[in-house]
Formats: structure tokens, C-alpha cells, sequence
């Protein structure tokens, strides 16, 4: 009986662990830099999560269900600035608007800081593009440097551009009340 | 003789009314503008005011976006495309940056009444030869609900409506 009831104990920890495991094998390691398309990527839907890689002399944005290609010869500037986002937000954070007691209020303050890289690029007609993206704090500029690397352009040097904030007060951190 | 002063006083105030009216009805009275069959927007600049790029960015595209949502044009060019060197009738968008104040979510979230964020654009519509056919003053701004970009959105409806009502060839389907 208590053999039994071991065994069944046993196996249900086995199964738990099993479960949680992370996985090894299948699992690539993803690379490079995990960001927010958040508007401008020429047939990819804005606000959509994929990742910036930087391949063969091009910027490529990966997401589940859209890919994009920007040679970096064609990126005419790159700009990278801060700015602050709402941990709730979307649909959610819609949601909490309607709660009582000032809940939504209160769940507004809470906010994560984010860095944002801004480029214009031409297309084969020459026309001119802008894209935005953000990401998590401290990748916009290392992610600028290695574009400029490898042929992109910009308007603000790298040294000018990393204390950006303080040349330009209004375009780089939200004010706080 | 108190009479007298209230009477002219309410007179004068009323005259002033109807001035400002009619000058608010000729500002708003649609002008006989060109037609044109494609729109070329230029990007947005901001030569004394300083904006960051991610706004400027997103004017421009949210600009065309806009503009090819309302209609009314075949084509909605954007700056340096080759195409539009051959169309004749068309009509080019220069935007320049006015005014600008970044307010803060936080605070509109929090306040409710605080934190707004603005935009003035002052928009110039040429012709293919640079002759200006219509200048007109926006705004774009967000006060309540949304990040501080949204007020970027709401210049482009407007200003995309500006397009369409003077300029757009075809009806919007």
C-alpha cells in the first residue's frame, strides 16, 4: 500500500519535472536583438514583436509571421532616444482603466523604461521610409554602432547621440510629474 | 444714460462677434484648389523646433498611411520617389513644425487633466513648379488615452482630411 502510493507520488514528480524542464535539444539559441517593430517596416504589421538581426549588409526584422529586409547602404539615418512605456498596456491596460477605487491610476504608474532606434531608409524607387522600434534599455545604441559599422548613415554621431538627452530635452525622456 | 452705455456696449460686442464669425467662415470655406490625381508627401521638418525623430518619423507615416486610407488619389507618393517626376497634376505636401510639447502619459493617466501632448504643423500645399495653392495651420494632440505618438496620429487624420477635401480627384469609395 505504501509502495503504491510512493510509486504514484514518484511518478506524478517525475511528470512535474518532466513538464517544467526547459527543453535542450530543440531550442536554438535565438540571436540577435529582441525588439518591437512599432510602426514604418515596409508589410510588417505594426507593433509586432520579432527580432533585429544584422546579416550579409542587412537589417532584417524576424517576427513569427513577417520578415523584413533593409540593406544598411539605403539607411539614410539612424537616430536611437529613451522613452518610458506602461507595463500594463494594450487591451489590458484598457481594462484597468474601469477599475474601482482608482485601481487604473495606480496601476498606470507603474512603467518600464525602454530605448528606441529610429531609422529612414529608401526603396528601390527611392522613396523615403521611417521605422521605429523599441527595445529593452542600453541595446539601441550598441545595436547603432555595429549599422553605422556596416555602412548605415546618421545625422548624430555615436558619442553625440549617447548623451542625446541632454541635447535634446524634449525628445528624449518623458517628463515625469 | 446708463441705459445708453449697457446698449452700446452689448452693440459693439456683438458687432465684434460678427466679424470674427464671418472671418472664421471665410477660413473655413473651402478655397477653389487644383485637383490633383497623386499627392507626394515631403518629411516632415522641424528646422526651429527641436523634435525627436521617432516623432518626426511618425508624422510622416502616419501621414501616408491616412493618406491612402481616405482615397481620393491614385497615387500617395513619398519623398524621392522617382514615379512622381512624370505625373502632372500633382500636389506636394511640405510640413514644418511649429510647436511642439511632449506632455507625459503618466500624467494623463494619473490626472487625468495633465500632461498633453501637442504638435502644430504648419502644412503647404505646391503645386509640380512649387507654387504654393493652399497653407494652413494643424495640430495633432492627445489627451487622455495613449502614449504621447498618438497625438502624430491625430495630425495625420486631419491633415489627410485637408488633402482630400481640396485636392482629391475621385470621390472617396
Amino acid at each position: 500500500m505504501v509502495f503504491r502510493s510512493m510509486q504514484t507520488a514518484a511518478m506524478a514528480l517525475l511528470g512535474i519535472v518532466g513538464f517544467t524542464a526547459p527543453p535542450t535539444v530543440a531550442q536554438q539559441p535565438a540571436t540577435g536583438t529582441k525588439v518591437v517593430q512599432f510602426m514604418g517596416l515596409e508589410g510588417v504589421k505594426a507593433k509586432s514583436t520579432g527580432r533585429l538581426t544584422l546579416e550579409g549588409g542587412n537589417l532584417q526584422f524576424t517576427s513569427s509571421n513577417a520578415k523584413a529586409n533593409v540593406p544598411l547602404h539605403l539607411i539614410v539615418d539612424v537616430v536611437t532616444g529613451n522613452d518610458s512605456q506602461r507595463v500594463f498596456r494594450g487591451t489590458i491596460g484598457t481594462l484597468t482603466m474601469f477599475a474601482p477605487y482608482g485601481g487604473g491610476r495606480f496601476l498606470s504608474l507603474f512603467r518600464s523604461k525602454v530605448d528606441t532606434l529610429s531609422i529612414q531608409y529608401r526603396d528601390a524607387e527611392g522613396g523615403l521610409h521611417g521605422a521605429i522600434f523599441t527595445m529593452a534599455t542600453g541595446k539601441a545604441d550598441a545595436l547603432k554602432k555595429e549599422m553605422v559599422a556596416q555602412g548605415a548613415h546618421t545625422s548624430i554621431p555615436i558619442q553625440d547621440d549617447a548623451g542625446s538627452s541632454d541635447a535634446k530635452p524634449a525628445a528624449a525622456k518623458e517628463k515625469k510629474p | 444714460m446708463k441705459r445708453v452705455l449697457y446698449t452700446m456696449a452689448i452693440s459693439f460686442l456683438l458687432l465684434g462677434a460678427q466679424i470674427k464669425l464671418a472671418e472664421l467662415r471665410a477660413q473655413s470655406a473651402p478655397t477653389p484648389a487644383m485637383k490633383a490625381s497623386a499627392i507626394q508627401v515631403l518629411m516632415i521638418q522641424s528646422d526651429e523646433i527641436k523634435l525627436p525623430a521617432d516623432f518626426q518619423i511618425s508624422l510622416y507615416e502616419n501621414l501616408i498611411q491616412q493618406l491612402q486610407k481616405q482615397g481620393g488619389f491614385q497615387h500617395v507618393y513619398r519623398e524621392g520617389d522617382h514615379n512622381a517626376a512624370g505625373v502632372t497634376d500633382l500636389v506636394v505636401l511640405h510640413s514644418t513644425v511649429r510647436g511642439f510639447k511632449k506632455g507625459s502619459e503618466m500624467a494623463r493617466n494619473v490626472t487625468t487633466v495633465a500632461g498633453k501632448t501637442s504638435i502644430d504643423v504648419h502644412c503647404q500645399f505646391t503645386d509640380k513648379d512649387g507654387k504654393t495653392v493652399l497653407e494652413r495651420d494643424l495640430n495633432g494632440k492627445v489627451r487622455f488615452l495613449g502614449g504621447n505618438l498618438r497625438a502624430t496620429l491625430d495630425f495625420a487624420k486631419k491633415a489627410a482630411k485637408l488633402s482630400h477635401d481640396n485636392f482629391a480627384a475621385r470621390p472617396v469609395s
